[in-house]
């Protein structure tokens, strides 16, 4: 891993140095309207949905005193600007409200999914991009050779896949017929594993979800790799490489590689949209506890405390991944900074 | 570039063409390529499954035509669902839906793309700014999640999905339209026939439009795949349409027949992917053909 | 490092990892998959199923209900009932304690009536709190429930799931809805609660002094899978021990393997007996003509709905009220039979005509419907029914009726068939309860049309079965409440206001080498498992 070392050191160094903080303050501006009006579309849309909240809450056999009784609990018998007036205050002070069915903070219901979704996108992705690289590089060797065309045609043909499609194929045949994996769940029914034991564990759970959510993901990822390699070995200073008789082995990784890799780390924070919807659709096949599954219950349940709060969290997280990889642009690459 | 599903950002990668022939060259560039081909067949099948429809089958999708749970046979090539429904002509006129929403996403996006892509990028500065921050701001929005929300509390409908997914798919087609704009007016001969007095209605139709064009059909091949693939999620959650037949409310049907009826599961699986292999493989082949690799 | 020893390491990692962990059947718990997180456990504010499911082993009711739906006893020992039904007395179990070691006494149920279920559990308040007057403690181990009138059914109401008892000491003075208890309960059950990870298990352990003895099973997990499919293989895998459910088609498979054993449960109290009901909106012109309604009927063929939405589990409904309830079912009705021809001759008559055989029928002459208006109605249903409208638009073009399925989530299906009366048919599976008073009532008396969520769909006036409902619920004696269900059924059938599709039944399913368990929430704790 010397190349990304190396490359790390030299370009975040002089990057950052470049970076000037004019440009980070203006495109921090613009996250606030963002964030602001993805707020109001959250609000405005839940709340102005038909159906009544609290017929999901209380289920069948209420009578019309209950119902009445039940939103006035809720504070659902409020008009429409107020409660939006007070839940703009109470998200401002970090209160997003008290989830219908759980009866706690809403917030603190999607925090305490974060991790799961984080640890299967963030394994997700590192799989993705260990797997790639790799693949990248040997597609880049002979670029229309066989096998190009060929890791093309795969990881093409794996990002094409619908996301429950591909899991369940993995379930039958890696968990149930091989019975490599568990077929679903985070840890081990009533283990009280700590430790080394637990970590074991959930990475015996978390290998074929994160797998193939992975496997979706590798197409960028190849292909940006093959383009920048087959773009930088045409260049002058791996030329010079080759000519003072370093291996193609030496040359490839550490002259053509770091600067190959610049877009794919970039793009990195342009995935995380996807990465959350796909994460979405594996977490509800495999039974993974993260923000996915929350989601599917809030809707079924009517949870609107839940939903926005969830819907909130995930626009944030977007738009956070969005300003990253704006600021790792202007960092990188200084015309746009001067744009 | 949040959706730009390669990471590329293509308004930096499409290098300017002289608009002449640009879009026939582009095609006769792709179609060389092996990729492309595939793609391009791909497609064509589909497409002629969705014209076909009533001649490839003999049974009404929505009716009962065989037994409960029949595996594949000569009859029923696909075999049949619980009900005894016949699967292949769910799949042959699913397709119609599948690729109505497709391109009904498509068009919209487009008329909202190319639109507000052309006005920010010929006029710039303030306009610009504002229309590039409301862009940003769209594109941020998760649309997966907005579309599953939208369908599940106000009830599955074709229009609405078409509506959402149109109205949150424009960005990145906005943001390639303008930065192909913008570097398009640079040239010597769009600046040339400015000063000779074109107007610039003229300009945009005649002179910018054509030149980005191609680039549009790279993103609309890439994001009509994915159209597809959030049909088939919202599907697979349980928020298809029943009322209309598509491969993504085949693949939700299927859900409960994981192990007694495969060939439910993977039929409608397989018709996805194929025809989002299609768009995907088309579009990079025509991608590639443009920036001339 | 370089590639391969990345792989290598990778490989090893995998190797190990498969390695220690496929040997973990010692102390593993008895495992049970549920379909959603309940969110929280205290199933006296609420009706939502997924709580019950999940917290019934946690609490007891004051009676239990046997296989016959009779009253046995549980908290409360011995009842009497005085005043012809309008007061109860029970004597409750001396020396009960609540999982935290704290007495259980008659001040507890007071107080679970009057502060949790009387207000938060939509049924129980629904259908005690018009007719109960108080409730009073004598002595702690003493309580009357005192009536406006004779009430009938209220020992059908007083088991685990409609009445499940809360600790005073825990909930008195803490605003119900909020209360940290929920997620850390503290019951009288045979299981005590251990831990709770949000949308992954629930822990809990056996009661060693629950009252009925200590269950067998000490270690029970309930696991929350929310894909059926995935539960069927996670059980199939041995990771699971029990579903309360089986999808339908799984249930052939798993019958004939000899590891499992699959059952057939009617479900308990609110949630059983029920009865899958197409409901008319009588408010409609296209539905007021009791021959188009009828010509329905007779289109349906519920034996193939049986046998292909519901794999054969269940019954083909042959009266309004459930099999279930064995005293007020009327098995001697002629519900209308699966005969197209008869279908299409009342068509014909009521003025829908069809110009040639498969094609939409038109209206011609019909009362309040423009000429040649098409026959294509709504059905409108919650996600899990358009398996349903799915099936009965099959049938239905063949007399030349034409459904459009429209599902609506459940918030969005109750707003718009109860509040606004928006559609044209609905699909309800209601459910009967242990008694018609419980949940049949609802379904045809007049006072209960809207805006309330599952009352009567089809906004079926009568006011003689208005009367005649009122008479079975303070009627005593089962002879006389029998002959005035009959009676409703009767005119049931006769204005068929409802097509009764089918009765469901509810599969479980658990590992051959246990056996025990009870149809309850409190299953398991009857049971034991070999080695």
């Amino acid at each position: 891993m010397q190349w990304f070392q190396q490359f790390a050191a030299f370009r975040c160094d002089s990057a950052l140095r470049q970076l000037n903080s004019r440009f980070v303050v203006r495109r921090l501006l613009q996250v606030v309207p963002t964030a602001f009006g993805i707020v109001l579309i959250g609000f405005l849309l839940v709340h102005l949905a038909p159906g009544d909240p609290v017929a999901a809450v209380a289920g069948e056999n209420g009578d019309a005193a209950y119902y009445a009784f039940m939103r006035h609990r809720f504070e659902l018998d409020k008009p429409l600007p107020q409660q939006m007036a007070t839940y703009f205050e109470r998200v401002a002070s970090g209160d997003m409200g008290t989830s219908y069915v759980h009866g706690r903070g809403s917030l603190s219901l999607v925090l305490e999914r974060v991790p799961a979704t984080l640890l299967l996108t963030g394994t997700a992705l590192v799989l993705a991009i260990a797997m790639s690289i790799p693949l990248g590089a040997f597609a880049a060797g002979r670029p229309h050779g066989a096998r190009d065309i060929g890791i093309s045609a795969i990881v093409l043909t794996l990002y094409s896949a619908p996301a429950f499609w591909l899991a369940q194929l993995g379930i039958l045949v890696v968990a149930l017929k091989l019975g490599l994996v568990p077929v679903q769940g985070m840890t081990s029914a009533g283990s009280t594993q700590t430790g080394l034991a637990r970590a074991l564990d959930v990475a015996w759970h978390l290998a074929l979800p994160a797998l193939v959510l992975a496997s979706q993901e590798m197409a960028a990822f190849v292909r940006l790799t093959r383009a920048g390699l087959i773009d930088e070995l045409r260049r002058d200073h791996v030329r010079t490489a080759r000519a003072k008789g370093l291996t193609e082995r030496l040359v490839l990784f550490r002259h053509a590689m770091p600067r190959a890799l610049l877009p794919v780390i970039t793009v990195i924070g342009a995935r995380i949209g996807q990465l959350i919807a796909g994460a979405v659709i594996i977490e509800i096949v495999f039974g993974w506890p993260g923000i996915g599954r929350l989601m599917l219950e809030a809707i079924q349940t009517r949870d609107t405390p839940l939903l926005l709060a969830l819907f909130m969290t995930i626009s944030f997280a977007v738009v956070l991944a969005n300003f990253i990889t704006d600021l790792a642009y202007g960092a990188f690459d200084p015309r746009i900074r001067v744009r | 570039m949040a959706h730009s599903i390669h990471g590329f950002e293509s308004a930096d990668l499409v290098p300017a063409i002289p608009p002449a022939g640009v879009a026939t060259l582009a095609v006769r560039n792709a179609l060389r390529r092996p990729a492309a081909v595939v793609g391009l067949m791909l497609l064509g099948l589909i497409a002629m499954m969705a014209i076909l429809a009533p001649w490839l089958t003999s049974f009404d999708p929505f009716l009962i035509s065989g037994p409960s749970l029949a595996s594949p046979s000569l009859a029923h090539l696909m075999g049949t669902d619980a009900i005894g429904r016949d699967l292949f002509s769910g799949i042959v006129f699913g397709t119609r839906a599948s690729l109505l929403i497709a391109l009904s996403v498509g068009l919209v996006a487009t008329i909202c793309g190319v639109t507000i892509g052309s006005i920010s990028g010929f006029f710039g500065g303030i306009v610009d700014d504002v229309l590039m921050r409301i862009t940003e701001a769209f594109q941020v929005l998760p649309r997966f999640f907005l579309v599953a929300v939208v369908i599940a509390v106000f009830g599955p409908g074709i229009e609405r999905l078409i509506l959402i997914l149109g109205l949150t798919s424009w960005p990145i087609l906005a943001r390639v339209v303008r930065g192909e704009v913008v570097a398009t007016r640079q040239l010597d001969y769009v600046l040339a026939s400015e000063a000779l007095g074109a107007s610039r209605a003229h300009l945009i139709r005649h002179v910018l439009l054509p030149q980005v064009m191609p680039a549009v059909f790279v993103m609309l091949g890439l994001m009509m795949g994915q159209v597809l693939l959030i049909e088939a999620g919202l599907g697979f959650i349980g928020l298809g349409d029943p009322s209309v037949i598509t491969w993504g409310t085949l693949a939700g049907d299927a859900q409960g027949f994981f192990r007694a009826g495969w060939w439910l599961v993977f039929f409608p699986g397989m018709a996805i992917t194929a025809a989002v292999l299609g768009f995907n493989l088309s579009g990079d082949a025509l991608s590639a053909s443009i920036q001339g690799r | 490092m370089r590639r391969e020893q990345i792989v290598l390491l990778w490989i090893l990692v995998s190797l190990s990892v498969a390695g220690c962990t496929t040997d973990k059947s010692i102390a593993r718990p008895f495992v049970a998959a549920l379909t959603s997180d309940p969110g929280q456990l205290n199933s006296a504010i609420t009706t939502n199923g997924g709580v019950h499911t999940a917290a019934g082993v946690l609490y007891d009711g004051l009676v239990e209900l046997d296989d016959h739906l009779k009253p046995v006893p549980a908290l409360a020992t011995s009842w009497e009932i005085e005043q012809g039904g309008a007061l109860y007395r029970f004597h409750l179990r001396h020396g009960v304690r609540w999982h935290d070691g704290k007495p259980f006494t008659a001040a507890d149920v007071k107080f679970t009536f009057d502060s949790l279920l009387l207000k938060y559990h939509s049924r129980t308040r629904a259908s005690l709190s018009s007719v109960l007057l108080r409730i009073d403690t004598l002595d702690p181990y003493t309580l009357e429930f005192h009536f406006k009138r004779p009430y009938a059914p209220l020992l059908q109401q007083l088991n685990v799931e409609e009445a499940p008892i809360m600790p005073q000491h825990v909930f008195q003075g803490v605003d119900p809805l909020r209360n940290p208890a929920n997620n850390a309960p503290v019951g009288t059950g045979p299981y005590r609660f251990i831990s709770y990870s949000p949308g992954s298990e629930i822990r809990f352990a056996a009661n060693n002094d629950y009252f009925s003895g200590e269950p067998a099973i000490k270690n029970l997990s309930l696991r929350i899978i929310p894909d059926a499919s995935t539960q069927v293989i996670a059980f199939e895998a041995g990771e699971v021990d029990w579903l309360y459910g089986v999808p339908g088609p799984e249930r052939n498979r798993l019958r004939q393997d000899k590891r499992f054993r699959v059952v057939q449960y009617p479900g308990y109290s609110g949630g059983s007996n029920c009865v899958v009901t197409l409901g008319f909106n009588l408010d409609r012109p296209v539905f007021q003509d009791v021959r188009v309604r009828r010509a329905v009927a007779h289109a349906t063929n519920r034996q193939q709905v049986l046998e292909r939405v519901l794999f054969g589990e269940g019954r083909v409904a042959d009266a309004p009220i459930s099999s279930g309830i064995g005293f007020a079912h009327a098995s001697d009705l002629q519900i209308p039979a699966f005969d197209t021809a008869t279908a299409k001759t009342l068509l014909d008559q009521a003025g829908w005509r069809s110009g040639k055989p498969g094609d939409i029928r038109t209206a011609h002459h019909v009362k309040g419907i423009p000429e040649e208006t098409p026959f294509v109605v709504g059905f409108t249903g919650m996600p899990g029914q358009t398996k349903y409208g799915d099936i009965l638009r099959a049938q239905l073009r063949a007399v030349g009726l034409d459904l459009q399925v429209k599902p609506l989530e459940s918030a969005v299906f109750a707003e718009t068939v109860f509040k606004k009366r928006d559609f044209d048919t609905a699909i309800i599976s209601y459910c009967n309860g242990t008694d018609p008073e419980i949940g049949v009532r609802r379904q045809y008396v007049s006072s209960n049309i809207g805006p309330v969520p599952f009352s009567n769909t089809a906004a079926y006036r009568n006011s003689e079965v208005d009367s005649l409902f009122d008479a079975a619920s303070s009627a005593l004696d089962t002879v006389t409440r029998k002959r005035l269900y009959h009676r409703i059924q009767e005119i049931a059938v006769r204005d068929q206001p409802y097509v009764w599709l089918v009765e469901t039944l509810n599969t479980v399913a658990f590992k051959a080498r246990c056996s025990g368990f009870s149809n309850s929430p409190h299953f398991v704790a009857t049971a034991h498992c070999a080695n």
